[in-house]
């Protein structure tokens, strides 16, 4: 794939040599000669010194033929700029831009851009880790879907994974069966100790917890 | 009129004061205390301290009953979400964005900008026509470009010296708007007539421009 990286502080930078090391061609753009010095001697991209939304730089980077188009830099107004421009008047597939402002990836989600808030993602994680031993949110955008993590006891051991589904608010995704990872059938049955991980509707989220005594 | 503008350097501040002077509500956004103190001291303006691109600042800066939200910060991206935000989460009917880098003009229309205004390119013109000796000035233009109003000076050369503005043939779509002789402005008529020296104020398309001016003072080499 052909990328075009905006923005190479420690997320863009990080981003640029690990799609570089998995072979893709990656173009990165800061508006500070010195920032890519964080890319290290190895990286073997392209860099361009310049503004994110400048239409010549990026013509010159090749945005008319990329792939995908990410603006990571550390303000807000410059990514969603920058990433308005690769979408709507260049047309790239894949836009993602990152925003700190809860509130401004929020409006800008719901206008249609891919946005990736860190601090969105940090605070549900962080919550997760204190408040949730068993359940996640944060990986699943709408926040409507959380994933639980569910230690089988006595009561359901036996029992098959369509015993446990419930149409509509929980579904087994994955079993753990003694450190082994297996994508199960509706067939499969569940001992004690087995690790099941599913998805829920947080709406259901209750429900569930009640009825795995959790 | 209810207006909104977000930025308090000086084309916001001499915006927020001519537009307060003509009775519309203002109401001037700026980041920085000191300068918001500044105004509001100086003038009777309602300023908000805070961050225009921020949702909170802008409703309590009453965008949800505003008319226009003008940005003019020296940002062009703070420029773009706040417009974008007044447009598509607030429903402000016009919003009008000051364009810092006039490579953004473009990028401007296409996001959704009603009116971007690009300074840096308005004064670079101004400044070029007054140091070229074209015969025809664009003084300004309307409708992104395509209709302008322009000044024609008569040299005792120009072929239409001496005939009244009747006997005149303009091209299509151009007008006459005004004939400055001296310290006098003149609105002309059928039976006015030309003299050298006189500063034709004239309005016409953009592609009528070349035609207007042979019409004026004759073939132009």
């Amino acid at each position: 794939m052909y990328v075009i990286i905006v923005g190479c502080g420690r997320v863009g930078s990080e981003l640029a040599k690990l799609l570089s090391l998995e072979g893709h061609n990656v173009v990165v753009i800061d508006k500070e000669q010195r920032s890519f010095a964080r890319l290290g001697q190895d990286f073997n991209g392209l860099t361009l010194v310049g503004n994110g939304f400048d239409i010549d730089l990026l013509k010159e980077a090749g945005i008319e033929h990329s792939d995908a188009f990410c603006a990571v830099t550390n303000g807000d107004n410059t990514n969603i700029m920058a990433a308005q421009v690769a979408k709507k008047i260049f047309k790239v597939k894949k836009v993602i831009a990152r925003i700190y402002d809860p509130e401004r990836a929020e409006i800008y989600h719901k206008l249609g851009l891919d946005i990736i808030s860190g601090t969105v993602l940090l605070a549900a994680m962080i919550r997760d880790k204190i408040v949730e031993s068993h359940f996640t949110s944060y990986l699943i955008e709408t926040g409507e879907l959380g994933v639980i993590e569910i230690v089988i006891d006595e009561k359901f051991s036996g029992k098959t994974i369509s015993e446990l589904n419930i149409p509509g608010e929980f579904l087994v995704a994955t079993l753990l069966k003694k450190k082994h990872v297996i994508i199960p059938g509706p067939d499969t049955k569940v001992d004690k100790d087995d690790i099941i991980m599913g998805v829920v509707k947080t709406t259901s989220l209750k429900k569930i917890r009640e009825i795995f005594g959790l | 009129m209810r207006i909104i503008i977000v930025g308090g350097g000086n084309v916001g501040y001499y915006l927020a004061k001519r537009l307060a002077a003509d009775r519309h509500a203002v109401t001037l956004i700026e980041k920085d205390s000191v300068i918001c103190a500044k105004i509001a001291e100086e003038e009777k303006i309602l300023v908000i301290n805070g961050d225009g691109c921020d949702p909170d600042v802008l409703e309590e800066a009453g965008i949800e009953r505003t008319d226009v939200v003008a940005a003019v910060t020296g940002d062009d991206e703070d420029n773009l979400v706040i417009c974008q935000l007044a447009k598509d989460t607030y429903n402000v009917k016009r919003t009008v964005a000051r364009v810092n880098d006039p490579k953004n003009e473009h990028t401007f229309n296409e996001l959704g900008v009603d009116v971007p205004v690009d300074s840096t390119a308005i004064i670079a013109k101004i400044i070029e026509e007054e140091v070229s000796f074209k015969d025809v000035v664009n003084l300004m233009t309307f409708k992104r470009g395509k209709l302008a109003i322009v000044r024609v000076d008569l040299s005792k050369d120009s072929s239409v010296c001496g005939k009244k503005v009747m006997d005149i043939k303009l091209p299509g779509d151009s007008v006459l708007v005004s004939i400055i002789r001296g310290d006098d402005v003149i609105i002309p008529k059928g039976n006015t007539v030309l003299y050298p020296q006189d500063d034709i104020i004239a309005l016409t398309t953009i592609e009528n421009e070349q035609h207007l001016l042979e019409a004026l003072i004759g073939k132009v080499e």
